[in-house]
Order: C-alpha cells, then structure tokens, then sequence
C-alpha cells in the first residue's frame, strides 16, 4: 500500500514536468500543424543552456547551489524562445504557414525532411560543442526529500528536487493556458490555427502567430529539459529519449489541444512510475507504449481531440 | 472607393479572372452576380489577397492594394466575409466577434460595435459564450457578419451570405444586412447567387460570367435587360 502511494507521488510529480514538456510541442503542433522532430534536441540544448547559465554565467555565485540551478533553468526559456524564433525566421517559415499552399502534400514532406535535418544538426553539433561527458544539474535538493504523512500508518517521500520542479511545471502551465485563453495575442493564436486564412482576413499575420508559436513552444520545452536534468543526467543525444514520449503525450492528450498535451504527459509520468509496481524497471517504458496503445484504441482522438470537420 | 482594373488572376496558367474592372464609391451598395464558377470568390480572395493577380491594379482610398501584404489590408478598412462563413470553430462567439476586432479602429470602437452588433444580431449575443462551432449554419452565417463589423470597416464584402441556408434563414439574413446599411451607411460589395433579391437592394450591379464582366448598370438596368430576365430572374 505504501509502495502504491509512494508510486503515485512520483508519477504525479514526474508527469508535471512531462505535461510542460509535451505542451511545448503541441502548441507548435497545434497551431502551425507541424510535425517538429527536433523537439528533443531544442530541449536537449535548453538542458545545456541552462547547465552553462549555471555554471559559467555566474548564476552559481550569484545564486548558490540551491536556489541557483532554478534561476538558470527558467533563464533558458527565454534564451531557446530566442533561438526557435530565428530558426522559424530562417528555416521553418520556409516549408509552413503561408507558403504551404505552393508546395507539394500541403509541405509535410518538406517539414519532415527539414525538421530531421535541424535534429541531425543539433544532436551532432552537441556532440562537438559540448562534448559527449555526462552533465547534469544537481542540487543539494536532488537527494533530499520531504516525508509527508498522508495516512497515520503510511508515510511518503518526496524529492526535493522534484517536488519544486513539479510546482515549477504547474506554475507555467498555468500561465500559459491563461496567455491562450485570456490575451488577444493567445487568442489570434487558436484563430490562426482554426482557420489560417480566415485569420488573415482578420487582419492576423499568420506567419507571424507561427513564429510566436514555436518561439514559445521551444521556450517551454527548454524549461521542462532543465527541470528534468536537476535528476536526470543528460547528453547531446538525449533529446532521442524524450521526443517518442513527447509524441506519446501529445497524441493522447488529442492532436491539437494544448492543454491536452500537458495531461498526455502527465498520464505518461504515472504510467511510468506506477508501472514499476507490477513490472521490472526495464519495461518502464514498454508499459507506456502498451498503456498508450490501449488509450487509444478506445478513444482515438485522444483525451481533448474533438473528431469534427474543420472547416 | 474601391476600384478594380482590368483585373486577371487564376491557379494556373488558366485565369479565373479575365480582365475584370470594377468600381465602388463611397456608401454604395453594390452586387456582383453571376452563375457558380464565374470568379466571383476568386476575386474577393484577390481583393485580400490569398490569390495573387497576373495582372491589373487594385486601388483602395487611393492606396495600390496590391502592394499590400494580406494581413495588413484588413487594418486599411477591408472587412471579409468569407463563402462558407468559415468561423473559428473552437473559440466562442465572443472570441470570434474579438478576432474581428483586431483591427486599430475595430479595438477603438469596440463598445459601441459590440452594442450595435448585439442590436443587429440578438442570437450572438444570447450564444456569446458558445463555441461558433456547434452552432447552426445560419447563425454562423450572422456571427462571421457580426465579426466582420466589429473590425469598424470602411467596405464590408459579403460572399454569398445566403450559401446552405434555409430559404428563410436566408431572407432574414438579407433584411438584417439591408438594416445594417440603411442604419449605418456602410459600403457593401455583395457576392450572390441569388440575383433577385441583391440586385432589388443594391445601387449598382456587375454580372460576372466566365471571369469576363458581360454587364453592369444600376438596378433598373440590369432588371432590365433582357439576358438578366431569362437567365437570373426567370422571367
């Protein structure tokens, strides 16, 4: 019994960080329907600007041990928003948005080519720039953990380290989904996804609400990535890992629901954990899979997907 | 207001459009009739710009439209309302009504156009909170209307409000836009397929056939010549 709930804490503190993760890839999906596969390696660049924001910019001295890795974390949002924002300008908005309407199969083929291309190039240039050692971003609070007694005869530990970043992950969703549901500028961003043309003739840049997009979508990824490495050690190819569980999550959650995305990563975090109460630590990730498969078989618009027409 | 000059524009090599000149002053009605496939859609996407033109100019209030990019030309004072009203299905009513007023003067404005908007059209106002996309084709009909209104437009174009509707869902979506003009003194350009009842209220007239205009004139001209009676009004 106190395995079941010790389980349960880890998977809902674990899936938080998933469901922001996976929410920065389905807010690009869902509103530029681009099917990004260098997802993992922005986020796997987030892990090491945040690592050198740490360690080389300063924000160690500035911060200490503790409170430090947080301030670097979040400070690479900001810095991967930047960077996936001229990658759109550049590359992207070339094969998306409005000029898919001169290329061949609405330009998917030419996304797919171009967004495996940046992978290769991230995923290779990591391994030059940064080396292929094993870096992680460690806090003091990493192993350490609150008990918390929820029952009288049952106590659980919560990691430190992970409870923050699960707080962390939730505090930014809720940002986010208040940017999309409250602001003019969230809300020409589900109008351009809704209907791209007709958003033009509102007067919305729909190039432009793309670039806002992935520029965010990269941005969050890059926060989650950070929060992961305060556990998980991480190198240039990680990025590899996480992407399948990103596309896990975002399919379950519903193509295109934002917020969808981020419960698709959160049933991811409790599948894995739970799974190892009944299963070998090495079939984690089958467990997933098989889970997911079974979610949708029965439902295969996902959690949030609404099968209707768009129109 | 609004002038069109030898307009050509198509897909391909094969243009939809052949040399279409057309004119709308200030405050008028006018309606561009015409059989399906004639172009009539084709050169609205024009006006906005989602189709780019071989050849030909497009003025409005003096400024070369096409030297605009398409997003921005909403923000000189062109409202589109869209064939098939193409609504954002997951944002509500209101949210809709907000996108159109995404314009500089839809933001200013945006008090009394809701009120009036509210006024024109009850039904958005008891739905406000309702996804656009449940509801029923006329009333998304009068919410993409409603949408293009609160941009506080200087030229509203219609393409074929009355496409899918009931008969009588049609006529009353007619006799608002009639309600809206008289009350507002808005220029209009109206696309329809229903003849009748657009030439009956507009001031001027063009008949669009094979993307060639093969007749314009105001009302009682149009009505009537002889080809318009036989083959529009069915008399």
């Amino acid at each position: 019994m106190e395995g079941f709930f010790q389980a349960l804490a880890a998977g809902l503190l674990i899936g938080a960080v998933y469901g922001l993760m996976c929410v920065g890839l389905g807010l690009i999906f869902g509103v530029m329907r681009v099917i990004n596969f260098a997802h993992g390696d922005f986020m796997m660049l987030g892990m090491y600007a945040a690592f050198y924001l740490f360690t080389a910019a300063g924000i160690q001295a500035l911060f200490g041990n503790t409170v430090g890795p947080f301030v670097a974390i979040l400070l690479a949002g900001p810095v991967l928003a930047v960077f996936g924002y001229f990658v759109h300008l550049a590359l992207i908005s070339r094969v998306s948005g409005t000029r898919t309407a001169s290329l061949e199969g609405e330009g998917h083929y030419a996304q797919l080519i171009l967004t495996l291309g940046i992978a290769l190039i991230l995923q290779n240039g990591g391994l030059i720039v940064f080396g292929s050692v094993l870096a992680s971003i460690r806090t003091p609070l990493s192993s350490s953990a609150w008990e918390l007694v929820p029952f009288f005869d049952i106590s659980i530990f919560l990691n430190k380290a992970r409870s923050i970043d699960a707080i962390v992950s939730l505090a930014i969703m809720i940002l986010l989904s208040l940017l999309i549901t409250r602001t003019r500028i969230g809300k020409s961003l589900r109008a351009a996804a809704d209907n791209p043309t007709a958003a033009t003739y509102m007067g919305i840049d729909v190039d432009r609400a793309h670039r806002i997009a992935f520029a965010l979508g990269c941005g969050i990824t890059a926060i989650a990535g950070g929060l992961l490495a305060t556990n998980y050690p991480f190198h240039p190819f990680v990025g590899l890992e996480y992407v399948i569980v990103m596309y896990a999550g975002v399919v379950l959650g519903g193509m295109g629901s934002i917020i969808g995305a981020f419960w698709g990563g959160m049933t991811i975090g409790l599948v894995q954990q739970m799974s190892t109460l009944i299963l070998p630590t090495q079939l984690q990730n089958a467990a997933i899979f098989a889970v997911f498969l079974l979610i949708i078989f029965f439902r295969p618009q996902g959690f949030f997907g609404r099968m209707v027409e768009r129109t | 207001m609004l002038r069109i000059e030898g307009l050509s524009a198509g897909y391909s090599a094969k243009p939809v459009l052949n040399d279409v000149s057309i004119n709308v002053g200030a405050g008028q009605f006018v309606a561009i009739v015409g059989p399906n496939g004639a172009g009539k859609t084709t050169l609205f996407k024009t006006i906005s710009g989602i189709v780019k033109p071989s050849g030909g100019e497009i003025t409005f209030d003096g400024i070369d439209l096409l030297a605009v990019p398409p997003p921005q030309r909403a923000h000189l004072g062109i409202a589109h309302v869209p064939e098939g009203r193409q609504v954002f299905p997951s944002l509500t009513v209101m949210e809709n009504l907000e996108m159109g007023a995404m314009t500089e003067s839809g933001r200013r404005d945006w008090q009394a156009n809701i009120e009036r908007i509210f006024e024109w059209l009850p039904v958005l106002k008891e739905r406000r909170n309702q996804f656009a996309g449940t509801m029923s084709g006329g009333q998304q009909q009068m919410l993409a209307i409603g949408r293009g209104l609160a941009s506080s437009p200087k030229l509203l174009m219609l393409d074929e409000p009355s496409m899918g509707l009931a008969p009588s869902t049609a006529d009353f979506i007619f006799e608002r836009l009639i309600d809206i003009r008289r009350q507002s003194g808005l220029t209009m350009l109206l696309v329809e397929q229903r003849v009748a009842e657009a030439l009956e209220s507009a001031d001027h007239g063009y008949v669009l056939e094979a993307g060639h205009v093969v007749l314009e004139g105001n009302n009682d001209t149009l009505r009537a010549d002889d080809r318009v009676r036989k083959a529009y009004l069915g008399m």
